[in-house]
């Protein structure tokens, strides 16, 4: 059994990691205060390779395996939630339901450009009253002839605001709830569709959120994905694979806060001595040190598994489960561990922690992550 | 026309990682290895030139199996292949015997020009680019910050950093020239890099391919022995005064002149 990363692996960490370091660094804090959307930063990743890690060369990706994204992911997270979420956005949500039900000549035309970071990509399930349920979803989408007519609202779109390329999930067959749901690739000017911003989220704030309405969007049926009424299942696979990078993500931003956590425990000095040498502080790091690791290796495993072939769909609610309830975890101790320091803007610890929240949320809540692995283990 | 390019470089332990001494030796498990940031600026300048010029650069490395990774690094960042010079024999080099090696390496090959960091930073020795230049007879200039080609007159111009200001020196092919870090930025290997890196040529050469004896390579050939490591003296903590501004002044005077001595 092998627990570490191949030297290639070892090569790309290495590598996002300067780029975290030198690029997404400096420029966090500015971010997530000012909320707007990184595009600069979000160019320079593509310039890495960091837009399509593991879609095949052929389609503008880098042809890396899922391990290698995990690593990417995980270095941008340890210091930006909002860019980490950007690149998984459009690696996961955008480009993986192209690669699982795209045609040929789909790919050619909406994957290339996406996975090259050419341009950038959304995904649109959740509706507001339609999250966990998304058989319940309103948004439908009407037949006429060769095109389909398409009328509703999407919310909580990251990148809603910047992408270019939407996929969208609607209802064909109410009746029919899960069954019902049909897939479409939408280009941003397509008239009817409007992308309102959203603001005043609590934590990957740069990352921009946005609302989709659709008033007669007309599409044809040549960006339809996937079989109609079989939406469900893209939407699924999406999510499983997506799971993976959002664990990653949640494992780079316990992290953050470990590593900002140990180097003030070490600095800051209270009754004589360095608060990292008072047992209660020092058990804190330590409890940190081992839920990350747990986390991380749970992470990989999934992501491994999925670059094998196997049935990772278990294992990837599982990493997502530990990692969001970890970085959850992790948070709030970095900002017990930094005392009043760790509850104002000043230190990173504060971003964390409302940065590494979400990871409980989207993309498959910690509770239907539990009731993934439950069915499961259960039978 | 194009230019040719030789960069010799070297796997480091990333100093800005904690390490560990016992009985005065370097405990060298756990050591996070990492190419010598002067040599990553080496190979900036070199793709720098080779944009502006064409250029084949090609990367050569003393060290064990794992400092390949040094390489594959340079080589991830666009050199077009490498050399690494592997033999347990040269295990303990110091700066005489590693220019040695590297003079055997170089004495039938051609080459507009050789780039090396200014020195590395695990012994901060800076002798082996002087050292290699003096062996192949070539000019050299030391600790460059800048670094421009002339392909017509054959030369290269360099901006280097001296004690008083900057020097600004003209030196024929062939020639060495060691760099600075305060030179350039040194791009970070893409993906793409990363993995064209496995397909560029990487040829390992041997002792006895050098026409070399174990007696003048390794810890055999070099005159510098290492007794021991020891840790630098841990800082002193500083004085803090404290009272308002003309008594602050005072003590400092005080202290500047009478204490430190420096005024």
């Amino acid at each position: 059994m092998h627990l570490q990363l191949n030297e290639d692996q070892k090569m790309i960490q290495e590598s996002a990691r300067d780029f975290a370091v030198k690029f997404v660094a400096p420029k966090a804090k500015e971010l997530d205060e000012t909320q707007k959307f990184p595009t600069e930063l979000v160019g320079q990743a593509a310039e890495m390779g960091f837009m399509g890690v593991a879609i095949p060369e052929q389609y503008g990706g880098s042809g890396l395996d899922y391990v290698s994204y995990c690593c990417v992911i995980e270095e941008v997270a340890r210091y930006c939630g909002s860019t980490s979420v950007i690149l998984s956005v459009n690696n996961s949500l955008a480009c993986e339901p192209l690669m699982i039900a795209g045609t040929e000549e789909q790919k050619k035309e909406w994957l290339t450009p996406l996975a090259s970071g050419q341009k950038l990509g959304c995904f649109g399930l959740t509706e507001p009253n339609s999250g966990s349920d998304c058989g319940s979803m309103k948004t439908n989408a009407v037949k006429k002839g060769n095109d389909w007519v398409i009328n509703g609202a999407k919310i909580w779109i990251t990148c809603g605001t910047d992408s270019d390329t939407f996929i969208v999930f609607t209802s064909t067959d109410a009746a029919a709830g899960n069954r019902g749901i049909t897939a479409f690739i939408m280009d941003r000017s397509t008239p009817g569709l409007s992308v309102l911003p959203m603001h005043g989220k609590m934590g990957i704030r740069a990352s921009g959120l946005s609302e989709l309405v659709f008033e007669d969007v007309v599409i044809p049926d040549s960006q339809r994905l996937g079989e109609e009424n079989k939406g469900f299942k893209i939407a699924m696979n999406t999510l499983n694979s997506g799971r993976i990078g959002i664990a990653a993500q949640a494992v780079g931003i316990s992290r953050g806060a470990f590593e900002e956590s140990a180097k003030y425990a070490q600095q800051r000095v209270q009754f004589g001595k360095p608060i990292s040498r008072q047992q209660s502080v020092a058990n804190h790091i330590a409890d940190m040190a081992v839920q990350i690791d747990a986390a991380r290796l749970l992470t990989w495993k999934a992501a491994s598994m999925k670059d094998h072939g196997q049935n990772y769909s278990t294992v990837s609610a599982m990493a997502k489960m530990k990692a969001g309830e970890c970085v959850s975890w992790v948070t709030n101790k970095a900002v017990q561990v930094h005392g009043g320091y760790g509850y104002i803007k000043e230190y990173d610890v504060e971003r964390f922690f409302r940065d590494g929240r979400i990871c409980e949320i989207y993309e498959g809540t910690t509770e239907i992550q539990k009731l993934v692995v439950s069915r499961a283990v259960l039978g | 026309m194009s230019l040719r390019i030789y960069i010799c470089c070297k796997q480091v332990p990333d100093v800005a990682m904690p390490f560990q001494i016992k009985e005065g030796q370097l405990i060298k498990d756990g050591l996070n290895y990492i190419l010598n940031a002067y040599d990553a600026s080496s190979v900036e300048e070199a793709l720098v030139l080779k944009a502006e010029h064409g250029a084949h650069i090609t990367l050569v490395l003393i060290g064990p199996d794992k400092a390949k990774e040094a390489l594959r690094k340079g080589l991830a960042m666009g050199a077009d292949d490498a050399v690494h010079l592997n033999d347990e024999a040269f295990e303990g080099c110091d700066s005489h015997a590693a220019a040695k090696i590297l003079a055997k390496f170089f004495a039938d090959k051609e080459y507009d020009f050789i780039l090396t960091g200014k020195q590395s930073q695990d012994m901060d020795m800076g002798l082996t680019g002087g050292i290699l230049a003096h062996h192949l007879d070539i000019p050299y200039v030391t600790n460059a910050v800048g670094l421009k080609a002339d392909l017509s007159n054959k030369k290269v111009s360099v901006k280097r950093q001296g004690d008083d200001g900057q020097e600004m020196i003209d030196i024929p092919f062939p020639c060495l020239v060691t760099c600075s870090n305060d030179m350039n930025d040194p791009r970070i290997p893409s993906l793409k890099g990363i993995m064209s890196s496995k397909k560029k040529p990487l040829e390992v050469v041997a002792l006895d391919g050098l026409g070399l004896t174990t007696s003048e390579v390794g810890s055999a050939g070099s005159p510098t022995n290492l007794v021991s490591w020891a840790e630098p003296d841990k800082r002193q903590a500083g004085q803090k005064f404290e009272g308002d501004a003309d008594e602050l002044v005072g003590t400092l005077m005080d202290k500047l002149a009478n204490d430190a001595k420096v005024i």
